[in-house]
């Protein structure tokens, strides 16, 4: 690897148009663009309000006046798919991006400086990884109530240990490289070189687990949202959309089916990204 | 540094991990609202009930006392009496390890079945249709929540082509396989994504390693090489993904196991967290913490003996 | 469409009257639970899914009649009360045997009252209250009370006056009696009961058999004794939609605890016979009634004004359709189901009205925008559905309904505390009279009027004179004023009442769940 003091993609524009003749990449940017859209302006896209109950045409079959139909209290299913990407896109983002910056901070200080504190960051990393997650999570919702910013915080205290490793692992692997040691031969003070030098060069990795991360954040935050431990009511969220219709999946198949494949496009969108992401970020000799 | 003094050291380091795992849950259980008390007595109850029963399960005593007697039981062996269940908890876990175990083995070697071929098909034709379909279909199950998948399966493979039992565990060995490969091939599909996509990426890499590209142009038979390096370094790579990743596949039994009606370890934890049964959740705890420790180990020793690259330190 | 059956004794009736023939014999009946058993005790039974099996392992003295206004015969032959009210007098049956053939004493009875009636052992002694002792000579029983007390002797028809075998604890090992009673049950063998069945298998939170105790005294009409099952096999399936698949697929032969959105369609089901037997319980939404929230603010909700226009202004009717799919009623009694004794039927009880629960409402001066928080179970659907109804209802009255969702044990501990606004609620009765009802929902001692704080001094002294009132008609009338009191002062959302949904296969007959939700196998058949 060359001289990398600063991110290998703003100096090679022409990996951004190789990188955007790959068909994942393109339809990854394509399905988070329209979900970022739908999540700004889902009253623009929705064609009724999500939340107008209309008790005599409850759990209809979709139809040209609701082409996903209606649910158990006759809300046009289509416009809660659809508000419920305001919920879940906002999840994808404030459940990972705290843990994201905590992670990266605390991951690049243990790396740099290593001593004592990396012991202890390797014990703190031991008893997080070790404990059941979802446990942790539901634990800490429960704690503090359920709801969204709970459950931002609940997987914010678990999420920032998996950042932390990553960027402990890379600045310690970059530490190695001569643009450091230069660094340090050169007097810099530790926090230009941790934060202007190494920090951008170690990032890579993260930036391509954040996708994947984000991803999981919806799925997870579906779960607690199936379990009643997420989005409340009468917020549609994709997770609680399904546990409504789970009893009808035979019945009416639509009610669980239009948020499962929003969840599942969503988390494609985000892996294609992710995958796309790796292949551009990814410092080549 | 000999394999002996390294477990040696790994398992010294465990001593603060336990610690520090017995004091968040400790702690965490404490927090919860709700009283075990009063999940153990019901709604019903009367307040000098309620007392009684405190005083009773020892919850009366100062917190750091509490801790001690956690702590020095624990030591002792003795994990509590679970609350729910009115018998010691270790008996419980006793009855409910060997399911949980049983789905998480079966769904890793489900899953190893079903992506290692496909990993080698993908990374082979890299770029062409076969690799593009493999890993589309791969993230679709990556992204798919695994309530929604386990209910889908229930319905149609089981309830209605009734190709499979909804539920039951069996007494056999090879009544188990088939109860429980519902559940299993649910969280097997997700697994699978995961190793899919790292398998393929480790082949590709071996592929493209100077050393493969010199066997290839001397004129190796292709067999050989795969056979050679590529399957040693995918088994590595398999290996430290699967040992990372087996406490979410434990803790992702906890849904599994309730949808399929598994009486394993994952659903008796949510029964304890909603009956704040403490010694239940905290023994549950200890044994997955112990679990994925002792796995995290295992995987480290596997991975020094496959790879002479990398050292123990 | 459904087939509720809104009087129980059609029922029981039809099962009692229905075997001309020869019964079919033999048989496991498989039912799937929503819950499972952890301590099959009549004293230490205090969850539903224990409390409604003791029955089937344990008889008691007396029995309830089918329409649970009075009581049979059970163990007891004959039952009288003395003139003064102050001691009962029971015959023992002849020649009746726990499971393992060992026989039923006068010793055993003592045993099993003292043992109920011990507040040190069960939480349920304070309704055994009134007793001073129990002695036994021979095959009589005599129960010597303190006050007179009209509750008797329904109480010896209650799950824990339930007769335990004296030699079984005896021999148990263990320290305590409650760790007697969980070594015998954990053991799973005959000899601690004499109902129809006895525990003969345990997988703890997992699966449980029922096997027949070939020594039960009641006979069938075939002329041989009951049960017709040579045993029951539970399975503990906790997710409704996996129950009626496990149903479906054929895997088990009853499910309990179906989804009222899902009746409509297995009634439809030709394979399936969908079953809603009437029952005793109510759901309905404590509404805190202090004058300051638990964090010190005010609270609007202590204006009685308030909670009557939150009544007026509930669409009963449109909340049964939406929850219940039609398959319940508006409660027609402040305190309890309709098949409860002296029942009021003040129907329609705060039927919908929107003007008048305008008026009401700005009449106590509510502000526009006031904020109420519905504490609702995290994860039931019935729930977030009643949510999202009450919120669109009471938006026209100003009211800003939002949702607090929690899981059990946080909402037991709110109710305990008061920190709640309103929050939802069920009741099923254990008892076949309405002082354990009444006493819940509305006597402030018992627990501050289902932890509303709702205070009424003539509530409180009529509830008190009813506990010792032995002519029916007078206590009846106590009841009634109880109950016109309590619906004028509304420390409740008044709900409804719904039945117990039961799914059974086409091949089981005559399995009834009672009102008070009492699983009974006893003349349960099954056709293979």
């Amino acid at each position: 690897m060359s001289d990398a003091t600063y991110n290998p993609v703003a100096q090679n524009p022409s990996k951004w148009r190789q990188a955007l003749r790959k068909p994942g990449f393109v339809a990854g940017l394509m399905i988070i663009g329209f979900s970022i859209l739908l999540a700004v302006f889902p009253g623009a896209f929705a064609p009724y309000d999500p939340n107008a109950i209309d008790y005599l045409a409850v759990r209809q079959p979709p139809s040209w006046a609701h082409p996903f139909g209606t649910d158990l209290l006759g809300r046009d299913s289509l416009s809660r798919v659809i508000w419920a990407y305001q919920v879940n896109m906002q999840m994808a983002v404030f459940a990972t991006v705290f843990a994201l910056l905590i992670g990266v901070v605390i991951g690049a200080l243990v790396g740099y400086y290593r001593g004592i504190a990396d012991l202890i960051f390797g014990r703190v990393v031991d008893a997080v990884i070790t404990f059941p997650f979802l446990v942790l999570v539901i634990a800490v919702v429960a704690v503090l109530g359920p709801g969204l910013i709970n459950m931002y915080i609940a997987i914010t205290v678990v999420g920032w240990v998996y950042y932390a490793r990553l960027m402990r692992a890379e600045v310690i692997a970059q530490m190695g490289n001569d643009y450091a040691a230069a660094g340090i031969v050169m007097g810099y003070s530790d926090r230009r070189i941790i934060f202007r030098h190494l920090l951008p060069n170690a990032i890579t990795p993260v930036i391509v687990y954040w996708m994947t991360d984000m991803a999981l954040a919806i799925l997870l935050g579906s779960s607690l949202g199936y379990l009643g431990l997420g989005a409340q009511p009468p917020q549609a969220e994709w997770g609680v959309l399904i546990a409504e219709g789970r009893n009808f999946i035979s019945t009416a198949w639509w009610l669980s089916l239009m948020p499962g494949i929003a969840i599942v496009l969503t988390g494609l969108g985000f892996s294609l990204l992710g995958d796309g992401l790796a292949d551009l970020l990814r410092p080549r000799g | 540094m000999s394999s002996l003094t390294y477990i040696l050291k790994r398992l010294l380091l465990m001593i603060p991990t336990f610690f520090l795992v017995m004091v968040i849950i400790f702690l965490l259980v404490r927090l919860l609202p709700g009283d075990p008390a009063i999940a153990m007595a019901g709604d019903r109850a009367s307040d000098a009930d309620i007392a009684a029963i405190r005083e009773r399960l020892g919850l009366t005593e100062p917190m750091l006392v509490q801790f001690w007697l956690f702590l020095s039981n624990t030591l002792h062996g003795d994990l509590g009496r679970s609350i729910l269940m009115r018998t010691d908890v270790i008996d419980v876990i006793a009855d409910r390890l060997p399911i949980t175990v049983f789905l998480t083995l079966y769904s890793v070697v489900l899953s190893l079945l079903i992506a290692g071929p496909l990993a080698f098909v993908a990374a082979l034709n890299r770029g062409r249709w076969p690799d593009a379909v493999i890993r589309t279909v791969f993230q679709i199950g990556l992204s798919m929540p695994v309530f929604y998948i386990g209910l889908v399966l229930l319905t149609f493979l089981a309830a209605q082509l009734r190709l499979f039992p909804v539920g039951g565990y069996g007494d056999t060995f090879g009544e188990r396989l088939y109860h429980l490969f519902l559940p299993s091939i649910t969280v097997a599909l997700y697994t699978s994504a995961i190793i899919m996509r790292n398998l393929r990426s480790a082949i590709i890499e071996v592929l493209d390693a100077e050393y493969v590209q010199f066997a290839r142009a001397k004129g190796l038979p292709a067999r050989l090489i795969l056979g050679r390096h590529v399957l040693r370094n995918a088994l590595i790579s398999t290996v430290t993904l699967l040992g990372l990743s087996i406490g979410n596949l434990m803790s992702g039994t906890l849904v599994t196991e309730t949808v399929f009606a598994v009486p394993g370890m994952g659903r008796l934890m949510l029964e304890a967290i909603f009956a704040r049964d403490y010694p239940l959740i905290q023994g549950l705890t200890l044994t997955f913490a112990v679990l994925v420790s002792l796995v995290f180990l295992l995987t480290d020793l596997f991975q020094s003996r496959l790879d002479p690259r990398m050292r123990l330190q | 469409m459904m087939k509720l059956r809104t009087v129980l004794g059609v029922t029981v009736a039809a099962t009692l009257a229905m075997p001309v023939f020869a019964q079919e014999r033999g048989g496991t009946l498989n039912f799937a639970r929503y819950d499972g058993s952890r301590l099959i005790d009549p004293i230490y039974a205090d969850r539903n899914p224990d409390i409604w099996m003791v029955g089937s392992l344990f008889d008691t003295l007396l029995r309830g009649s089918p329409d649970g206004n009075s009581v049979e015969p059970g163990l007891a032959e004959s039952h009288s009360v003395s003139d003064d009210g102050k001691s009962v007098t029971l015959t023992l049956r002849e020649g009746i045997k726990f499971a393992d053939g060992s026989p039923v004493t006068g010793e055993d009875v003592v045993f099993s009252l003292d043992r109920a009636r011990n507040p040190d052992l069960s939480p349920w002694a304070g309704l055994l209250g009134s007793i001073s002792g129990v002695t036994a000579d021979g095959n009589t029983i005599t129960i010597a009370l303190n006050d007179p007390d009209p509750t008797i002797l329904s109480m010896l028809a209650t799950f824990n006056t339930a007769i335990v075998s004296k030699a079984a604890f005896e021999a148990a090992s263990g320290e305590t009696d409650q760790d007697k009673s969980a070594a015998i049950f954990a053991a799973a063998a005959a000899g601690v009961g004499s109902g129809p069945f006895y525990l003969c298998g345990f997988e703890q939170g997992a699966s449980m058999d029922f096997c027949a105790n070939e020594h039960y005294w009641r006979m069938g009409s075939d002329g041989k004794p009951l049960p017709y099952l040579e045993g029951v096999h539970f399975e503990i399936v906790p997710d409704d939609a996996t129950r009626i698949l496990r149903l479906q697929a054929g895997e088990v032969d009853a499910a309990e605890f179906i989804p009222f959105s899902r009746v409509a369609e297995l009634e439809a089901d030709p394979n399936i016979s969908m079953q809603l037997y009437p029952s005793t319980r109510i759901i309905y939404s404590p509404i805190n009634t202090r004058e300051t929230r638990a964090d010190g603010s005010p609270n609007p909700l202590a204006d009685a004004r308030v909670r009557q226009a939150l009544n007026y202004g509930t669409n009963k009717d449109a909340l049964i359709g939406v929850v219940l799919h039609g398959a319940g009623q508006p409660m027609s009694s402040p305190l309890m189901a309709k098949a409860t004794q002296y029942a009021a039927d003040l129907s329609p009880l705060y039927t919908y009205d929107m003007d008048k629960a305008k008026t009401l409402i700005s009449e106590a001066g509510v502000e526009p925008g006031t904020q109420v928080t519905l504490t609702t179970l995290a994860g039931s659907a019935d729930d977030a559905t009643i949510f999202a109804a009450l919120q669109q209802m009471w938006a026209p009255l100003g009211i800003d309904l939002v949702v607090e969702q929690v899981d059990g044990a946080t909402r037991g501990a709110k109710n305990r505390s008061g920190e709640f606004d309103i929050h939802t609620y069920g009741w099923v009765n254990d008892v076949n009279d309405p002082s354990q009802v009444v006493g819940w929902l509305g006597y402030t001692p018992t627990a501050k009027a289902v932890g509303t704080g709702w205070e009424n001094a003539e509530f409180n002294t009529l509830f008190e004179e009813a506990a010792n009132e032995m002519d029916p008609a007078a206590r009846e009338a106590k009841f009634a004023r109880m109950q016109e009191l309590y619906a004028e002062a509304a420390p409740l959302l008044f709900m409804y009442e719904t039945p117990f949904a039961v799914a059974l296969g086409n091949a089981v007959e005559g399995y009834v769940q009672t009102p008070l939700g009492n699983n009974i196998f006893d003349e349960a058949t099954i056709s293979r």
